[in-house]
């Protein structure tokens, strides 16, 4: 039985960080209650047009900041999907939260909702990486937050983290994922800072104000941190994400983990993407376009709503590049031969056969029994593989 | 009609003082072509020239014109490449002429081409009407610039034009002026058939098309004639005249200019320069001055894709039809694979066709660093001839190597007198003589290599002199000179298309200098990458490039696989473009890195 994961994107932060280019905005939560009976609105429409109650096993609420929402608005949010789908008794809820936007009250009551996975943006323990990153918090705020949650009952808890910032040195991002470690988080997600269009560091660095990212130390960060990680009982199982074995279980992001194994998720919200049905979708991307279209009603079939402005029809060779592009992103599980086998009915060598087989040669790529996998050196040097499963050919 | 009532004549002029909107009014007041028709520019028809600022193919008009006296004449406007790579063109086209209008910018006065095409006018014993153009303009010098044609030519001032070809103020006069002081052409219809070819075009369904100006006897359709030098024989598929578009006529007589199509293949059959004339009772000399242009420029042209290598072959091909000065054959490289070494009339005419390939035929080429063709004695006696660096043989076999070195004039505001001279000798230049044929202007007169010319010299002469520099060139002589190979080697091997010949004196910091740019350009790789230069078989630099530690998308985008895709084949395309080496890729640029080398 295939199941489902939601996505619900919160498009509002107080403040804009200098390196992010999310769809979000601030100065605009004044729209919040509109955009919150928009977003229901939107739940519904799909809930309404599904062929079936459909069963899902993760919802995500992403942003911006969701945790700018009332708890009475996350409430109403989760009814709504519960009303609407088939949402599983032991699903995954998780929600983004920044530090210093939330009260240990907030974080109770939302627990009491269902919501049971929390990640919070950290991103460095560093006062001076925290101002060039126009954060607006500090290491205090993390560790309050992470206090307050263990005591609202989240056994769950991711913590951002951001490398290769301009000025962070080996050293201080040790501090950093130390000052992490000692919070003993279930998750850890470390993201290479890169140099985003339109953002101000991208002024900044156009400019020669600030020293683009060098990419020799971030790898070398990285390398430190897996090391650090791993030897604080983390596991590596994709890329950017580490999560702890404990309680006889892995710790990793179910909902995170249906994008990289390519499975069926909706979006909901401004600017959010959904993929079902050997369709990609993409709702607009202004706050105020998605709450006046959601305004007018009308019958569309899923999962288009309203607020859908693109679609892409994947055909199967397309969803088996995608496959293969996500898939490979997990370190440990890669892409299994099997499952291939078994979504598709052709086997993985019959259609990328040579372009395996010269990544394997380049080191890039290796067998561990069934599973196809990123070498460690290839882990860093991703893009070479992805790359080779993207099509090029069309315009 | 009568000879007496025709007037053949060009414009010349230097980029961008006019020519072409000049030649735009002519035609409105002759009513040649409506206002309607009035596309800006249609003597320029090649969108390519339009955005170079730059009339490549020159064309010829037929235009009718009722002077004051009330007589009806006959005006056929030749127009002119304008620049010195075509300088062969342009001598043939002045030789169809009786006058020319030399237009002058009215806020720039006299530069280099100016002087470069009045020379060759002159010799061509053209009479010559000075025009001062954008009369309109604030900045305008009327009366400077009018001084420094008196100077330069004796015009008295009140015979020099004033016109602005943009508003059209006083344009009347200068068909006035065609008129009263442009002899009418000479030449006897009873003399054997003679015919200059000093254009041509190719027609997919007309053959070659030779622009021709009747110097003796008649041409007619039913006529069988002859290309001279070649002896071809044909039957005229057509004879006519532009005015401006293609218009059959039954006869084209002596003094006049027009067409003839030839049903022939190749407009290497009917050369520039050539000579027409009836195969029945042909003349007995041909018209003097025709040669083949040489090519003087050369640089191998490589498809990015190896499976376009054919397609590159039908494009060069194609553009040989119109241009006969194009050269080409097959060439291999252990770098590049398969193409073409190419020959050009100078380096802007290389630049053209680069152009034309990949706008027009929407090709993805590498072209190599331009080359000249060296003259290499052999200790056995032998004397080859290289137009390749990579062929040049091992310096043990060689007694000495010759190259071309030109003659060079520059033309430049006297303030930037020692900036040129510092120019011209980092180059191996030799100062010839100088001359003030304008106030304030200096026209300098060097003997250069032409290798020293072909590398970024008239860029860098126009940043050094705030783009008021300009030049004109010619070949002089071979000359020896201590010359050496400076090679390339890339991952240890030598990369035939990176190699070029220098002066062994700037040998050791051309060396670095290459080796240094290539380790900017070329990308870093999954394993290091050494690059070396050497020379006489030494390594003379060195450098590094280290194996690529990270490229990989370590952010979150959420659910929008779409956008991770997007930046995927961003990345996939670049590399797509670059050249395979050995298993180290190559960007494009690094074959032109021996271009942008530092001057210092
Ligand atoms: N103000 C003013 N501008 C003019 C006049 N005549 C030409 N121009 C401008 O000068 C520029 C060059 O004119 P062209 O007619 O293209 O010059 P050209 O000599 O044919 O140049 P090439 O085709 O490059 O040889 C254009 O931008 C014209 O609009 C004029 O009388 N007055
Ligand atoms: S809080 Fe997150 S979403 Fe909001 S601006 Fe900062 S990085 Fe972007």
């Amino acid at each position: 039985m295939t199941v489902f994961s939601l996505y619900l994107h919160i498009p509002f932060c107080r403040h804009r960080c200098a390196y992010c280019d999310f769809n979000t905005y601030s100065g605009q939560e004044d729209l919040i209650p509109a955009y919150v009976e928009a977003l229901c609105n939107e739940i519904r429409q799909v809930g309404r047009t599904a062929p079936n109650r459909l069963p899902v096993h993760t919802l995500y609420f992403g942003g911006g900041t969701p945790s700018l929402l009332p708890a009475e608005a996350i409430g109403l949010i989760l009814e709504t999907c519960r009303a609407s789908f088939e949402v599983l008794p032991d699903a995954e809820i998780s929600l983004e939260a920044n530090p210093g936007t939330l009260t240990l009250e907030w974080l109770q009551t939302i627990r009491r909702l269902g919501v049971n996975r929390l990640s919070l943006g950290m991103q460095s323990a560093h006062p001076e990486d925290l101002r060039l990153l126009e954060r607006q918090h500090d290491f205090f705020d993390v560790s309050q937050t992470v206090r307050w949650a263990r005591r609202a009952g989240f056994e769950n808890i991711n913590l951002d983290l951001i490398y290769g910032i301009p000025f962070q040195t080996l050293a201080r991002w040790e501090a950093t994922l130390e000052r992490a470690l000692g919070m003993f988080p279930e998750h850890l997600s470390l993201y290479a800072l890169s140099i985003e269009h339109a953002t101000p560091f991208y002024h900044w660095v156009a400019r020669g104000l600030l020293p683009p990212p060098d990419d020799d130390v971030a790898a070398e960060m990285y390398e430190k941190a897996d090391a650090m990680l791993t030897q604080s009982g983390y596991l590596q199982y994709e890329i950017s994400n580490w999560a702890i074995r404990r309680e006889g279980r892995l710790w990793v992001c179910q909902h995170n983990l249906q994008y990289w194994l390519n499975e069926p998720y909706l979006g909901f919200g401004a600017g959010a993407h959904g993929f079902v049905e050997h369709l990609r979708t993409a709702n607009v991307r202004s706050i105020r376009a998605y709450i006046e279209r959601l305004q007018t009603p009308a019958q569309l079939p899923f999962p288009l709503t309203p607020a859908t402005e693109q679609t892409q029809t994947i055909d199967p060779l397309t969803e088996m590049q995608e496959t293969m592009m996500m898939g490979l992103r997990l370190t440990q599980e890669g892409v299994s031969r099997q499952r291939f086998e078994q979504r598709f009915h052709r086997s993985i060598e019959e259609v990328f056969g040579p372009t395996i087989a010269s990544l394997v040669n380049l080191g890039l790529l290796e067998w561990r029994g069934e599973r196809l996998c990123l070498t460690q050196r290839g882990r860093l040097l991703g893009n070479r593989v992805f790359m080779e499963f993207v099509d090029i050919s069309a315009p | 009609m009568e000879k007496e009532f025709i007037r053949n004549f060009c414009i010349i002029a230097h980029i961008d003082h006019g020519k072409s909107t000049l030649a735009d009014r002519l035609l409105q007041i002759t009513g040649t072509i409506s206002d309607r028709q009035m596309v800006e520019q249609v003597l320029d028809s090649m969108e390519l020239e339009r955005e170079k600022g730059v009339t490549i193919k020159a064309s010829a008009v037929r235009m009718l014109y009722r002077h004051s006296s009330g007589k009806e004449y006959e005006l056929n406007l030749i127009d002119t490449p304008g620049h010195v790579d075509f300088s062969y063109e342009v001598s043939r086209a002045l030789m169809a002429c009786e006058g020319a209008l030399l237009v002058v910018d009215a806020t720039q006065g006299i530069e280099a081409q100016t002087l470069a095409n009045l020379y060759l006018a002159l010799d061509a014993d053209l009479t010559i009407i000075p025009v001062i153009n954008k009369i309109d303009l604030p900045s305008a010098r009327v009366a400077e610039v009018a001084q420094e044609i008196q100077n330069l030519l004796g015009t008295p001032p009140e015979e020099i034009l004033a016109v602005s070809a943009k508003e059209g103020t006083n344009v009347e006069k200068v068909l006035e002026a065609v008129v009263e002081r442009v002899p009418s052409p000479r030449g006897d219809t009873s003399l054997p058939l003679r015919a200059l070819v000093f254009d041509s075009h190719y027609d997919s369904y007309k053959g070659v098309v030779a622009y021709v100006r009747v110097f003796d006897g008649m041409i007619r359709p039913e006529d069988t004639l002859r290309v001279m030098s070649s002896g071809i024989d044909f039957r005229p598929v057509e004879v006519g005249i532009f005015s401006p578009d293609m218009r059959p006529v039954s006869v084209l007589s002596a003094g006049e200019v027009g067409y003839v199509a030839t049903g022939l293949k190749t407009v290497s059959e009917c050369r520039v320069g050539d000579t027409i004339t009836s195969s029945t009772s042909p003349a007995a000399e041909p018209l003097p001055g025709f040669r083949h242009p040489k090519p003087m420029v050369f640089a191998g042209i490589y498809p990015v894709e190896n499976e376009d290598y054919e397609r590159l072959k039908e494009a060069l091909e194609k553009l040989q039809l119109n241009d006969a000065s194009l050269v080409f054959q097959p060439e291999k490289s252990q770098a590049l694979n398969f193409g073409f070494r190419c020959g050009f009339l100078g380096l802007f005419h290389m630049e053209i066709i680069q152009e034309r390939l990949e706008r027009e035929y929407d090709l993805d080429i590498v072209v190599t660093a331009p080359s000249v063709e060296y003259e290499v004695v052999l200790r056995t006696g032998e004397v080859v001839r290289i137009d390749s660096p990579a062929l040049l043989p091992d310096e043990g076999l060689i007694e000495e190597i010759r190259e071309p070195w030109m003659v060079v004039q520059i033309f430049t505001p006297m303030e930037y007198y020692g900036t040129v001279m510092d120019l011209v000798r980092r180059r191996r230049g030799i100062f010839r003589e100088q001359e003030y044929p304008a106030p304030n202007r200096v026209q300098l007169t060097f003997e250069i290599p032409l290798s020293e010319l072909i590398v970024d010299f008239f860029d860098e002469l126009k940043s050094r002199t705030r783009g008021y520099g300009s030049m004109d060139y010619h070949f002089a002589e071979y000359r020896p000179g201590d010359l050496v190979k400076l090679e390339v080697l890339v991952a240890g091997e030598p990369v035939d298309a990176l190699a070029t010949i220098v002066h062994r004196d700037q040998a050791y910091h051309k060396g670095q200098a290459l080796v240094s740019k290539l380790k900017e350009v070329i990308p870093r790789q999954l394993f290091d990458v050494a690059i070396q230069a050497a020379a006489g078989g030494r390594i003379i630099s060195r450098a590094n490039v280290k194996a690529l530690r990270k490229d990989v998308l370590a952010k979150c985008y959420g659910g929008d696989v779409t956008r991770k895709k997007k930046l995927l084949e961003k990345q996939k395309r670049g590399k797509k473009r670059m050249k395979m080496i050995g298993n180290v890729e190559i960007p494009q640029e690094a074959f032109l890195a021996v271009l942008g080398l530092e001057e210092d």
